[in-house]
């Protein structure tokens, strides 16, 4: 079964506060699962995904969406 | 000074926690883990900041858990004297163009009523809202003060000397028809009596750490998501610009856990006990009156005017048998003024200055509320009369 990943928007949340609801997240999920994330551009799509890759999670996709980014991560 | 030790006193008998709480021990476990692993300034963005901000953002989804509130509307702050000083002085001065008027009701702690004096010697126009013999504010009486210049109406929750629960859903629906913004000070009540900011329309809420077995010196202000208000600090911005300066990393993630294990609080048990003191005491002395409004109050504070001797007496008595409570509110304490809080109420002076406050907390057992009624009932016994 395909489940559609959850969807976690950032948009508005300032750094360092939008990497850390992600991992709280992330660490609610189970190992291997998906999460979509979208972040501003700026910043966020700066500062959020080495934050999330350093604590283990892997950063699939990373697409522009109407002055935004949506990230995939799979839990780590 | 050593205290909870056994040197041949019996051990201590705190039931002064509408003052303070002992912080609980995982808080302080929590508290610990967070100074010594995450130091990192939580507004950076480097893995320790990060790991830092995870803490802030743990926290704030306990607090906002507990109020029915979406993240961004909780605002982190030094404790409720500061969320209470920005509700009333933030949204006073974002919003002068709208009007020129505030609503306090009579039996406010001394961080809303003195900033709303504070307010009124600015220019601004101070209504207060009496209270009948139980302290509790009529809504009827907002209504007649409400106009279309005012600005805010601050109405505390429950009240810390008394426990009296207001009707804060009647007099925050009058407010939002006549579109004056609602406060409530829920400093005394958080996580004690349900205050869903999904059901009750009110815009702000000051909630505080030190009351529930957090650590002193944090709080937090509910701010409704599109209200403006102006900070009281500026400086590096954070908290969505309202509350400037380096996040209290500790402290805060001591409020989260302390919140996470009050809501899992047995309150009823609390009741129980506060019921029996009461009960006991009144057994013993037959002229003690209960001030509040009996079926209507926290179950965490009894609130006795005794027939004899003075409050300052009977707590300098107690105290040096180990046990501790308070006459009037722990702010007022040094001075012996009676309590403006039971003058509201109608009491009389002398009577207001014969009133012990006695507050418990899950902590609290059985046999501390006896002796403390037994010891209340010795020392009116002593003084005779
Ligand atoms: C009802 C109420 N509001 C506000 C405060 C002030 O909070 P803080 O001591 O955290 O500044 C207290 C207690 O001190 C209180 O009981």
């Amino acid at each position: 079964m395909i489940v559609a990943p959850e969807t976690l928007d950032l948009s508005g949340v300032p750094c360092p506060a939008n990497a850390a609801r992600a991992l709280l997240r992330l660490e609610g999920m189970d190992p291997g699962s998906l999460l979509r994330i979208i972040v501003d551009d700026g910043e966020p799509v700066l500062n959020v995904p080495p934050a999330l890759e350093q604590e283990g999670h892997a950063l699939l996709s990373k697409e522009p969406d109407a002055g935004r980014w949506v990230l995939l991560l799979r839990r780590g | 000074m050593e205290t909870n030790i056994d040197n041949g006193m019996a051990r201590d008998i705190y039931l002064d926690n509408a003052a303070t709480t002992r912080p609980d021990p995982a808080v302080l476990a929590a508290m610990a883990r967070a100074d010594s692993d995450c130091y990192a300034n939580a507004s950076t963005v480097h893995r320790m900041g990060v790991a830092a901000g995870r803490l802030i953002e743990r926290a704030r989804a306990s607090v906002a858990a507990a109020l029915g509130a979406e993240l961004p509307e909780v605002v982190f702050t030094s404790g409720g004297t500061e969320a209470n000083n920005l509700a009333l002085k933030g949204a006073a001065a974002a919003l002068a163009d709208r009007g020129d008027h505030l609503i306090i009701s009579a039996v406010e702690h001394p961080s809303v009523s003195r900033v709303a004096q504070a307010l009124a010697c600015r220019g601004l126009r101070l209504s207060i809202a009496p209270v009948d013999r139980e302290g509790v504010v009529d809504p009827a009486a907002v209504r007649s003060l409400l106009t279309g210049r005012t600005i805010l109406v601050s109405v505390m929750h429950a009240n810390n000397e008394t426990g009296a629960i207001q009707p804060l859903h009647e007099i925050a629906m009058l407010c939002r028809a006549q579109g004056a913004l609602f406060h409530t000070d829920a400093c005394q009540s958080f996580t004690r009596r349900p205050l869903d900011t999904r059901g009750l329309p009110a815009d702000l809420v000051t909630v505080d750490a030190h009351k529930l077995h957090g650590p002193k010196g944090v709080g937090a202000l509910y701010v409704r998501r599109g209200l403006r208000l102006t900070p009281l600090l500026d400086g590096g911005g954070q908290e969505n610009g309202l509350r400037s300066g380096t996040y209290n990393t500790a402290g805060i993630t001591g409020f989260g856990e302390a919140v996470a294990l009050a809501m899992r609080t047995d309150a009823a048990a609390i009741t129980t006990l506060r019921d029996r003191f009461e009960a006991r005491l009144a057994a013993a002395i037959p002229d003690v009156r209960i001030n509040g409004p009996v079926g209507n109050r926290l179950g965490t504070i009894s609130s006795v005017t005794l027939p004899r001797p003075d409050a300052k007496t009977l707590l300098h008595s107690l105290s040096r048998q180990g046990i501790y409570l308070s006459a009037g509110s722990a702010c007022a304490a040094g001075r012996t003024e009676p309590s403006q809080v039971l003058l509201a109420m109608g009491l009389a002076p002398e009577a207001a200055l014969r009133t012990v406050r006695v507050s418990l907390s899950r902590f609290t057992t059985e046999q501390e509320v006896d002796a403390a009624a037994d010891a209340l009932a010795r020392a009116v016994r002593e003084v005779g009369g």
